[in-house]
């Protein structure tokens, strides 16, 4: 008896390799696997058709990336590059955060702070450097003043707009309750900012990350920033990359770690889109 | 005593072309303590914003005032509560958590005592919401999110309950079983009501005494006593000639005002 003569049992043969193709398309981890993969074969590809100079092998990027870690050296720029990063972006944060919420209560006073903080997030954070080299030297201290700069903008300027937009129909009901104005922003204007407060992070650890690398290759020569200098300058590019991989995996995990804060403080939002 | 009173109550706005728009007019008019009183008329009446004034939501124009037990009311009352037709529940606030924020502007406390956990269950029971207590409100239907509004409103233990189209955005048969549970609270807690609405059958079936405006700028126009006996959900209460006779009135004094 041939497998065609067993008309209940579904056809086999086309559709084994095509639902294999299905479920690994269902799978978002399987899909990961695959498009790196997909990268690393892709690198090795065009790394072998041009000069080491222009693109090194994957291979010689690892090597290079375990020599610097043993040495120490990738380490200790990493620990020097995080410090000043985290305390610039976690003050910019907050204060922005607090700023951002009490200027979109308070308009009148919005509305004359309100030119200076456009000024200030539209100038280049770049041009602050010479300034801040000026008042405050060549050293740690100007380096998070200017990773501060580059978060505090952003998220006061993202909060601001959120508090503004919160429900009047919400604030009346508060009101019409017995709210005063301090339990308002407690219970209404703060949770209908969280949206915002996050996308203002997502934003803020975006441009702290470019201030912290620029910082250190302008300011301190140190840190991850000054590695690409280095490396850059003097054409060594498989450990070029090395710095370059500390920074995409530490952006990949603020990222994450954003996204669980988005999943955490605002459960009760719904999305469109999954 | 919890008599809410209005003396002369003027309300105007600006209008955009500049002048003063006027929203309501001259209305005076005694809320007796624990009577159902509604006030029905055409859009924009002015019936809203007289609500809001009850509230202490928005001040009466000069010369009119709003007194609560004779005391002038300029602000929120901590003895009132207000329903809306929007219902307000804070989206990021759960069902236990948005009735305990109408205690917990009440007393100005952001912990809560057990006392008032307990109360909370109790009312989250009145309304037959026990098993909610941690959904979102975007998890409940409008009708149930209507009782959530009602559950916040009478935690607070209300001596006047303000009630502004509380059940306008729901669909009919919903909003008939919830004017019913309305009735049943109501016979229990006893409080002072002023409800808004402009369906004539809701406010002669729920009230002591219905009241009729005019159209913009709203005066009232005529008060009729429904003397229905109560509880009106014991029998049927829509289908006695004396309810077809009151809504006959209603109907031809409102018609004249569209």
């Amino acid at each position: 008896m041939s497998q065609s003569s067993l008309p209940l049992e579904p056809a086999k043969a086309p559709g084994g390799a095509m639902s294999l193709l299905g479920a690994i398309g269902r799978s978002t981890a399987a899909m990961l696997v695959l498009s790196g993969v997909g990268f690393l074969v892709l690198w090795q590809v065009i790394s072998m058709n041009v000069p080491p100079v222009i693109l090194p092998a994957p291979a010689d990027v690892i090597a290079a990336f375990i020599a610097l870690t043993a040495s120490g050296e990738l380490v200790g720029a990493t620990l020097a590059t995080i410090w000043p990063f985290a305390i610039g972006l976690v003050l910019g944060f907050i204060i922005g955060t607090v700023m951002g919420l009490l200027l979109g209560i308070f308009r009148p006073a919005a509305r004359v702070l309100d030119p200076y903080i456009f000024v200030g997030w539209s100038i280049p954070n770049i041009a602050w450097l010479p300034l801040f080299i000026a008042w405050f030297g060549v050293g740690n201290l100007t380096l998070v003043i200017f990773v501060f700069i580059s978060a505090v903008f952003p998220q006061l300027l993202t909060v601001e707009a959120g508090a503004k937009e919160a429900d009047s129909f919400l604030v009346e009901v508060a009101r019409s309750l017995g709210g005063t104005k301090r339990e308002i922003l407690y219970n209404v204007v703060l949770p209908s900012s969280l949206p915002y407060i996050i996308a203002g992070l997502r934003i803020a650890v975006g441009r702290a990350l470019v201030g912290i690398i620029v910082g250190q290759l302008l300011i301190v020569a140190t840190g991850i920033g000054y590695m690409f200098q280095f490396y850059g300058e003097t054409l060594s590019l498989a450990k070029y990359f090395a710095p370059l991989i500390v920074i995409a995996v530490l952006a990949i995990l603020l990222n994450r770690g954003v996204n669980w804060a988005e999943r955490f403080f605002i459960p009760w939002k719904t999305r469109a889109f999954t | 005593m919890r008599e809410l009173d209005f003396a002369n109550v003027r309300k105007s706005y600006a209008s955009p072309a500049g002048d003063r728009l006027l929203a309501l007019d001259d209305f005076t008019l005694t809320v007796d303590s624990g009577r159902f009183v509604t006030v029905v008329g055409p859009s924009g009446c002015g019936k809203t914003t007289l609500l809001r004034m009850a509230a202490g939501l928005v001040p009466p124009d000069p010369g009119g005032a709003i007194r609560l037990d004779g005391e002038p009311l300029v602000v929120p009352s901590p003895k009132m509560s207000m329903v809306f037709q929007g219902i307000g529940l804070m989206p990021w606030k759960s069902i236990f958590d948005n009735v305990a924020l109408g205690l917990k502007l009440q007393a100005h406390r952001p912990k809560l005592t057990e006392e008032e956990r307990e109360r909370i269950a109790a009312t989250l029971a009145l309304v037959g919401l026990t098993g909610f207590e941690r959904y979102y409100p975007h998890q409940l239907s409008g009708g149930m999110q209507q009782r959530v509004g009602l559950a916040r409103a009478l935690v607070r233990q209300p001596e006047i309950l303000l009630m502004d189209e509380p059940f306008g955005a729901l669909d009919a048969q919903t909003r008939t079983v919830l004017q019913d549970e309305l009735l049943t609270l109501w016979g229990r807690i006893k409080s002072t009501v002023l409800f808004i609405t402009h369906d004539l059958d809701e406010a002669i079936y729920l009230s002591d005494r219905v009241v009729i405006m005019s159209r913009r700028p709203g005066r009232i126009k005529q008060v009729l006593d429904v003397s229905l006996p109560r509880p009106r959900f014991s029998y049927d209460a829509r289908a006695e000639p004396e309810f077809a006779r009151l809504r006959q009135i209603a109907w031809q004094s409102i018609k004249e005002e569209l």
